[in-house]
């Protein structure tokens, strides 16, 4: 069954730190990012402050780069491409930061040459909303963190023995039960601290008059890793990436046509280009002039 | 004997000597033993088994039949008496391979089981439910782990001198199930409740025209629909007790399917208030259950409008939503425009497709049909209400009560009705600390 992936409600800060992702076995199998506290991450709901935004397209294939600030202090990046979301490239067109906004997108994650791993979302529907409705999601991700960490809490006393077999035996759904093994087996138990530092801002910012002090250090950060949007005015890397995308381009073009769209993204993929970067970096490449399209399925060198 | 009584024999025979012989052996062999050499039935059975090995550790049996209770039945009896009650019993024409037979069946049962029985050629006998006989040289059968009593030519069925009772619950019977507790697989049960929809409407089945009823029953655990094929005098608001129903799933909805052998009988009416109000489910709970769900209600935020919400065109006739005037089923057609919501609601743990009507539409989104038709025409664009919608709709925290049906593309609710959520946020936001703080 395709039954629809659901949408977790989490901070930045628990989906930037995941680091390890499970593929898709097979062409049409969702892929999940794993987080830290166990959540196994195809879809995302968030809510936050669209705080800028960058055009990366041209005019007939508008692409967006923007960043979503939460209410725990981290933010979500977003990439939105013209060409599988429409709805999503149209509202980013009109909208202006800052803003609120909730975005509903799949999780990309991304791993330089360096091993660093950087997580966008790809959305599907961004909205404009009200400061309330932003209060009310902060409020949701905090419940499902809490409730993320308790079910943590319970698997990492099992210690060697937090399975995905003896974690569903003890009541747990099969889906629950198989993210936080396989959290505990990439991760190790998760330190809760900044998890709980998440819920504490969020719930101040919510209940602004509660003295809420859930006993963490104050100089804590409210984001321990401050991450740079990707590629950002990187020219080094991307112009890495062209090379390798000129090189898969000279490989696969075995009769004359052209490369086979389909077989250079997984190619690039492989090279640890995510198909947004390809897209991009074949767009950059087409308007130097040094690639065209044949047609709409296959890419060629000039 | 002639043929078609040996039909019975013959493909019990058949069963037990699955692939070792023929069938046109084995009514050359039955023929010798029953018409050349004579001998009886019980006598031909168990030689061609034997010669054909069906089991070598069958006894050789005595003439005799021995008297055995139900639950002594093993299923390879091949003469036993048998004092039992009717429960159930009428007439019935089946077809087998030598064309149309009249027989007699129903339940038998005494104070150790039941099981069903078959009366083979014996369509001029009269059974009354109720009153106990004796089934005088029976033979079993083994079908579905169920033991069976058949009656051959050589059987005979008397009344008996003393009653025999059938305590409820006995082993063999269909157990005793609440409605709450029924679940796939359950095989036949035995359910109380009190009818609180009822309809009947006429099917053409194997070329002829039967009525079949159909509604929900419903009992302090929960409901659950039926569907009946034969008229058990079903009135809506009446308690009945159904023995011997079936389960089945249709999309991942639990149903209950009243067959012909079912005995229902009307009870007093002892739910007192039931409770109708539909139960509050997560999506992964009515996942976990087969997804499918009989009248439940979800809340969840709403993550995503579908394509054919808004104004939409609908099939004068058959209400489908048609695309370019023309209906999948009948052809060119003078749509008729229509208002509806097809969301995406997502409650965190799994998300289900709700396709809202045009009242509750109106009622989510504030903006009338009226409002909407003018609001197309104005921008010349029918298409921007579903946009307008989806503006609207996002984000928006709603609880949808209806049927859940589950295909390839998970599950999928037409919602009888639909309201927004309130949410104190204030409120929640200190549950949440006080149990926070609590834990730490």
């Amino acid at each position: 069954m395709n039954a629809r992936e659901t949408a977790w409600r989490l901070f930045s800060s628990e989906l930037n730190g995941a680091t390890y992702e499970i593929k898709a076995a097979t062409e049409k199998a969702p892929s999940y990012i794993v987080t830290r506290l166990g959540a196994m991450v195809n879809r995302v709901l968030m809510a936050g402050v669209l705080t800028e935004k960058e055009s990366v397209g041209s005019q007939d294939e508008p692409m967006w780069r923007g960043r979503v600030q939460d209410l725990a202090g981290g933010s979500f990046f977003i990439n939105v491409g013209g060409r599988y979301q429409p709805e999503a490239a149209i509202a980013m067109d009109s909208l202006e930061p800052p803003a609120f906004v909730a975005v509903v997108g799949k999780v990309r994650s991304y791993t330089t040459d360096d091993g660093r791993v950087f997580v966008s979302v790809r959305p599907e529907r961004i909205i404009k909303i009200t400061e309330e409705v932003r209060a009310q999601w902060a409020l949701d991700a905090a419940k499902s963190t809490w409730g993320r960490m308790l079910a943590m809490r319970k698997a990492a006393a099992l210690g060697d023995g937090a399975t995905e077999e003896a974690l569903a035996k003890a009541g747990m759904p099969q889906r629950e039960a198989q993210g936080i093994a396989t959290a505990l087996a990439q991760y190790g138990p998760p330190a809760s601290a900044p998890h709980l530092k998440s819920i504490q801002t969020a719930l101040r910012m919510v209940l602004p008059d509660d003295n809420i002090d859930l006993g963490l250090p104050e100089d804590m950060p409210d984001s321990p890793d401050e991450i740079v949007i990707e590629g950002k005015s990187d020219s080094e890397h991307k112009s890495e990436i062209e090379d390798i995308v000129l090189a898969l381009l000279d490989e696969l073009d075995t009769d004359g046509k052209g490369a086979p769209r389909d077989e250079l993204e997984r190619r690039a993929e492989a090279e640890g280009i995510s198909s947004m970067e390809l897209e991009e970096v074949s767009n950059a490449l087409m308007d130097k002039g040094q690639v065209y399209e044949p047609n709409l399925r296959h890419l060629k060198r000039i | 004997m002639n043929k078609e009584e040996l039909t019975p024999h013959f493909e019990e025979l058949k069963r037990e000597l699955a692939g070792k012989v023929t069938d046109e052996q084995l009514w050359k062999e039955l023929n010798t033993y029953l018409n050349e050499y004579r001998v009886s039935i019980d006598a031909t059975k168990s030689g061609i088994k034997r010669k054909y090995g069906a089991d070598p550790t069958i006894p050789f049996v005595s003439a005799e039949s021995a008297s055995k209770k139900v639950a002594e039945l093993t299923g390879s009896e091949m003469r036993v008496d048998i004092t039992a009650k009717v429960s159930f019993v009428r007439r019935k024409t089946i077809t087998t391979s030598q064309g149309a037979k009249n027989v007699v069946e129903g339940t038998l049962g005494d104070e150790t089981g039941t099981a069903p029985f078959t009366i083979w050629g014996g369509e001029d006998m009269e059974l009354e439910a109720g009153k106990t006989y004796v089934f005088r040289n029976a033979y079993t059968k083994k079908w579905n782990e169920k033991i069976q009593v058949n009656i051959g030519s050589r059987g005979a069925v008397e009344k008996a001198e003393s009653e025999v009772s059938i305590p409820e619950g006995v082993a063999g019977g269909p157990a005793e199930v609440k409605i709450g507790d029924l679940r796939e697989g359950s095989g036949e049960v035995t359910v109380t409740g009190r009818l609180i929809s009822l309809e009947s409407r006429k099917v053409i089945a194997r070329g002829e025209e039967k009525v079949v009823r159909s509604g929900t029953i419903a009992d302090s655990t929960g409901k659950i629909q039926f569907s009946a094929w034969s008229d058990f005098g079903l009135k809506d608001g009446e308690a009945y007790k159904i023995k011997g129903a079936g389960i089945r799933v249709w999309k991942g909805i639990l149903q209950l399917n009243l067959g012909d052998r079912c005995e229902v009988s009307r009870v007093a009416d002892s739910f007192g208030e039931i409770d109708l109000s539909a139960p509050k489910k997560t999506v992964a709970e009515i996942m976990a259950s087969g997804g499918g769900a009989l009248d439940v209600s979800v809340s969840g935020t709403v993550v995503d409008l579908k394509n054919g919400s808004g104004l939409i065109m609908r099939c004068p006739r058959c209400n489908r939503s048609v695309l370019n005037d023309s209906c999948s089923e009948h052809g060119p057609v003078t749509p008729v425009m229509d208002l509806r919501m097809k969301l995406t609601l997502d409650d965190g743990t799994g998300a289900i497709g709700v396709v809202v009507g045009r009242a509750d539409t109106e009622k989510l989104t504030g903006v009338t049909f009226a409002a909407a038709e003018g609001l197309a025409k104005a921008r010349g664009d029918r298409e921007c209400v579903g946009r307008e919608f989806a503006q609207m709709m996002i984000m928006k925290r709603m609880t949808a009560r209806g049927n859940v049906l589950c295909d390839d593309f998970g599950p999928q609710m037409t919602a009888a009705s639909a309201s927004l959520d309130e949410i104190d946020v204030h409120a929640e936001a200190k549950r949440l600390y006080d149990e926070v703080e609590a834990a730490l």
